[in-house]
Parts: C-alpha cells; structure tokens; sequence
C-alpha cells in the first residue's frame, strides 16, 4: 500500500481511483429522460395535469369555466385550501402531519367574532388574536409530539376532537354574524366578480384578495424552505433526524415552529373564510377540510414519508382540487362524483410520487 | 509503509483531552465503567473493543450527544461540559458518525455547511448563500483530492466511499482541535479506505489536529495510529503506543478480552518474548 504522502504537500492528495468514478449515469433513454425532469421539477408536471383539467372543463362548460366569475369562486377555495395544504406540506417534510387543522380553523374566527361582538373589539385585533391563538395551538402540539414522543398523528386528531368540542360549546353551536366592514372586507373578504364589475378597478383585485394573501404567503414559504436556514433544516429534519441532530440540527425546534406555522395559517386562513361569509360558524372547518388539504399536497408533490416537498406543488394541488369541487358541476355532474375522481387523483399521485423516487434512486451506482 | 514517513510522536505534545474516570449506564444496561483516556495534540488515538464494548458510547459522550452519569471532561485543561453536540463542535470536537450524519434529499454542498450555513443579506432577509457555499465546497473538496460528478447532485446519489469522504471533508473543514471518526471505513473497498486513511495520514503529518479513530481492522491502526486504547466490557484494558505493541500481541489481547497484565501474569514469556 502506497499512497507516497511523505514526499507530497500536505493538502495534496491524490484522488483514489474509487472516488473517480462517476456517481450518476447521464440519463439515456427518454424515459430516463423524463424521469430527470420529473424528479426536478415535480411541480411542471402537476401543472401540466392542472392545464389539462382546465381545458377539459372550459370546453365541456362551453365556455363557462373561465369566466372572471367563476374563476374568482374556483380560486376562492384555491386559497383556503392551499394555505392549509402549505401548511401542511412544512409539516409533511418534517415527517410530522397535522390533522387539527379544521379544528383551528372554525375556533379561530369564532373567537374572532365573539370578541367583536361581545365587547367591541375590533375585528382586526380579534384577527390577530385569533392567528395567535393558531400559533398557540400549533405549539401544543408541536410539544406534546415532540417532548412526549406521541405521533404527531394521534396528538392531532386528539387535538381536532378536542378543538371541534370547545368551538360548538362555547356559543351552543350557533353561527354569529360577523360585523365585517371596510375595510376588512376587502382587505381578506371580497371575494365575488361579477360580469358588470369594470375591470380597471380596485374592485378586480380585492375579488381575488383570498387567493392573492395565498399567493403571497406560498411565494414567501417557498423562499424560506428553499433559500434561508430555517428550510434547510426543516427538509434535514425529515430526511435524516438522527444525523440531522448529529450535526447539530435543532431537530425538535424545527417540527415544533413548523407545528406552529400551520396553526397560524389555519387560522388565518378560518379568518378569512368567515370574512367572506360575514358569519363565524363553528362547523366552518369540518376534518374534511384537512383531508383535501393534504390531498392537494400530496397531488402536488409532497411525499409523507419526509425530507421533500414542494409548496408552490401544494398550491398548484389546491387549484386542481377545487376545479374537481366546482369543474364536474359545471360539465353536469353530480356534485357527489368529485369525490371519485379526488381520490383516484390522490392515489394516481402518491403512486406516481414514489414510482419517481425509486427510478430516481435506481439510478445511482 | 507510509507510517515510516511520518516522525512519531514529540513526547512533550500538550495533552489537549482528558476524559476522567467516565461511567455511563443506560437503565439496567451498563455501558462504561471508570473509563479514562488521554489525547495529546497532534496524536492519532485508536479505540478497539467489541461490538457493545462501550466505543461508541464513550464518543457519544465526548460529542455531546450523551452526558456521563459520572467522570468530568477537561479540554485543554479546562473542565469542559456539553449539553448538546452543538456545544462539543464550539470547543472544537467534531464527530463523524457511523452514520455519516449527511442528509440524503440535500445537495452536496448544503450537507457540507449544515449547520453552519453561510448567508447574505436581500432586502433585509437572511439569506442562503448558495452561491458561495457551492464555490467553497467545490474548491475545497478539490484540494483534498476528493473527486464527486457535481457539489449540486444529491448525496444520496453518492457512493459510500464518496460519502465517507465528504463526511470526514466536512468535519475537517471546520478545523477543528479534535476529530473523532467512528469506524470511517467499515463499509468501504480496499482503494477507498486508502483513500480516507491518506485524509488522516495527512491530519497526522501536520500534527494539528487530534484524531480519536475507531476501526476495527488492525492493519489500518498500525498504519495510521500512534496509540491504541483497547475498551472491553465498558473498561479500558489497554492503553499502548503502536510503535511499541504488535499486531500479534494486539490480536492475543483483543481475543482474550484481557489487558496486558492479566495476559502476562498467565504467560509471563509471552510478554517476555515482546520486551
């Protein structure tokens, strides 16, 4: 064995043969091909699909699916849905999951109103102690899953039943009326366009406000997990928590901030649908919420096994899971057949999500 | 042999480590028993036991991923104490685990600074430099001689050898006083062992950083080591310098599980034939 160091400088070694050697074979055939693309850029794919449906759904409607009105009531529930899913795509990448989502979501604007109503508060301070108070929530669960090793799975449906009680409780499960005023409404509320609204308005982009805060909040999520610190550690968490914490990783600190996350967002987001509704009720986040949630993450390219996922994937899932809720209608469809295809698309999706990872691992010498 | 290049040791080499008298227990299991081991600087230490001998342990605690139930830590002389394995990296003590601690979904130049990332500033937020960290990487990777396709390709596209020497490069990197490697090269081929052994060869010509080595195959501590510490049953049983034992007598001790001196009071001519 002669590696001849002695003779050498220090800080020149030579390479072994074995590192050498290259890791990844150049992609070859076109499957290969596509492959590589997917596995980079899952979100084309998934907007690929969305296009598709759109297209399908504007000439099965004749015409009606894109029309600034209808849009502005698909992207209503892009909005909420995909603030969620956001939510919970963070969440996802940590390994953890958050099924109390809904639970925040009706408790939060219901608190909200009550105070309005109650003792004058204003709705936007009621706001911020609503999002707070989501926050707040998101830190017990995070502690409870992470100091006491309970899977984030059971803590939170624990903590849904347990949220879903005290909201129908507090006010004997009655709605209030929100006094939502200006300009509250437009700043989280305004949510409809109609035809003979003029478009060069300010009115044409506080109809869109719900999807617009979306946007914002996905565009600013996505620069966190991919350019700063905080999402570095947050995809380490979830692809190797024990090696993560080795190197120093405050593992435990990042899944309960990212808990957090998602109980402001769902609160946020219970606040603005009571906003458009001028009404808090307390069965406004019902479980299915979260389920759609995570299905619009899971379309959008968010494995649940941890360490990757894709936000703006979320919101793009979130699109194609409302133009599912309110598309099949507008083609003829019984309401009830969404259902059926929402969970054909989930599956497809998960299937195709870890058929990509395997080729993608398959690949490496 | 490369070892004949390399001057031992200076006897005068400031102890830089001391781990005094370490017990460990973890419920009804006991893992360390009074263990105490001496770095000095520049030395290249080797620890030998048994799968479940405490080796593992015992980095563990002077990483700070465990604390001991007994026994203090001295750094420099100084008693030092680590809450966590990021206080250990601050006093300079680097661990490359078993584990590789590298993160499969990141790149290769994000695993090489996790932890401590570089940033700039836009628009008033802290963020990823990206760029520099990837130009650092690359530039550094290189002059170690480690050869990998793309700073940018995923580590779980990576060899194990590849992998092994990022690991050690990014423990390296940070400069630290020591550096411990838990069995660096249990999972490679023969070239890509020489190649991690030449990264410690490198660390030991300098005689700067200490290095506290677990590995099992006694070819490779003879090669590269200037002493052995041979744990057994959570106990030190030997504590010699490479340049005075003998891969036989090595291999006599660690079969018997016994020290030097229980073996010599059972066969004293067998000590005697090595004196």
């Amino acid at each position: 064995m002669s590696l001849d160091l002695g003779a050498k400088k220090a800080s020149a070694i030579r390479p072994g043969p074995a590192t050498r050697k290259m890791a990844v074979k150049p992609p070859e055939t076109l499957l290969q091909k596509a492959v590589v693309i997917l596995s980079r850029y899952r979100e084309a794919s998934i907007a690929v699909v969305a296009l598709a449906l759109v297209v399908y759904f504007q000439i099965g409607s004749g015409g009606q699916f894109l029309t600034s009105q209808f849009m502005s009531v698909v992207l209503r529930e892009t909005g909420r849905l995909g603030l969620i899913a956001v939510a919970e795509v963070m969440l996802m990448i940590t390994g953890e999951i958050d099924l109390s989502v809904s639970g925040t979501f009706s408790l939060a604007p219901y608190i909200m109103t009550l105070m309005s109503v109650g003792w004058g508060v204003p709705l936007a301070l009621g706001a911020a102690v609503g999002v707070a108070l989501g926050v707040l929530i998101g830190f017990v669960n995070g502690i409870i899953t992470v100091r006491f090793r309970v899977p984030s799975l059971i803590t939170t449906v624990g903590s849904l039943f347990f949220l879903q009680g005290i909201v129908v409780s507090i006010y004997n499960s009655q709605p209030i009326i929100a006094p939502v005023q200006e300009p509250f409404n437009a700043i989280f509320g305004e949510s409809l366009y109609d035809p003979s609204d003029p478009f060069l308005s300010w009115h044409t982009v506080t109809a869109f406000t719900p999807f617009l805060w979306t946007v914002l909040i996905v565009a600013t999520m996505a620069l966190i997990l991919n350019r700063t610190t905080f999402g570095l550690h947050t995809i380490s968490t979830g692809s190797n928590i024990i090696g993560a914490r080795e190197i120093g990783v405050r593992t435990d600190r990042i899944k309960i901030y990212n808990f957090m996350i998602a109980g402001g967002f769902a609160a946020f987001a219970g606040i603005v649908n009571t906003a458009q509704f001028a009404s808090a009720d307390p069965q406004a986040g019902s479980p299915f919420l979260t389920l759609q949630a995570i299905a619009a993450a899971v379309i959008g390219g968010t494995s649940l096994l941890g360490g990757s996922g894709t936000v703006i994937g979320a919101l793009i899932g979130a699109f194609m899971v409302a133009t599912l809720n309110n598309g099949l209608v507008m083609v003829g469809a019984q309401a009830t057949v969404s259902d059926i295809y929402l969970g054909a698309a989930i599956v497809t999706a998960m299937i195709l999500n870890v058929q990509v990872d395997r080729l993608r691992t398959r690949r490496r010498k | 042999m490369i070892g004949d290049t390399i001057p031992p040791l200076h006897p005068d080499a400031p102890v830089i480590l001391e781990m005094s008298h370490i017990s460990k227990s973890f419920g009804a299991v006991t893992a360390l028993v009074d263990v105490s081991i001496k770095l000095r600087q520049g030395e290249v230490l080797a620890l030998v036991g048994d799968n479940g001998a405490g080796k593992s342990t015992l980095i563990k605690i002077l990483s700070g991923f465990h604390q001991p139930d007994a026994g203090t830590i001295a750094s420099k002389g100084k008693e030092v104490r680590f809450a966590s394995p990021r206080e250990a990296r601050a006093q300079g003590i680097e661990t490359v685990y078993q584990d590789l601690a590298l993160v499969g979904d990141l790149s290769i130049y994000h695993n090489m600074f996790l932890g401590r990332e570089y940033h700039k500033r836009f628009l008033g937020l802290k963020l990823l430099d990206n760029k520099k960290m990837r130009r650092l990487a690359e530039t550094y990777l290189d002059t170690l001689g480690i050869s990998i396709p793309n700073v940018n390709s995923t580590v779980d596209l990576l060899s194990g050898g590849q992998r092994q020497c990022i690991a050690v490069a990014r423990s390296i990197y940070s400069s630290p006083t020591i550096l411990v490697l838990d069995e660096p090269l249990a999972a490679l081929g023969v070239r890509e062992s020489a190649h991690v052994l030449g990264l410690i060869q490198n660390l030991r010509q300098q005689r700067e950083v200490s290095v506290i080595l677990i590995v099992h195959n006694y070819n490779q501590i003879f090669e590269v080591c200037d002493r052995i510490n041979f744990l057994h049953s959570g106990e030190i049983v030997l504590d010699a310098s490479t340049a005075e034992t003998s891969e036989e007598e090595l291999i006599r001790i660690v079969k018997s599980g016994l020290g030097r001196k229980a073996i010599a009071d059972a066969a004293p001519e067998a000590v005697i034939s090595l004196a």
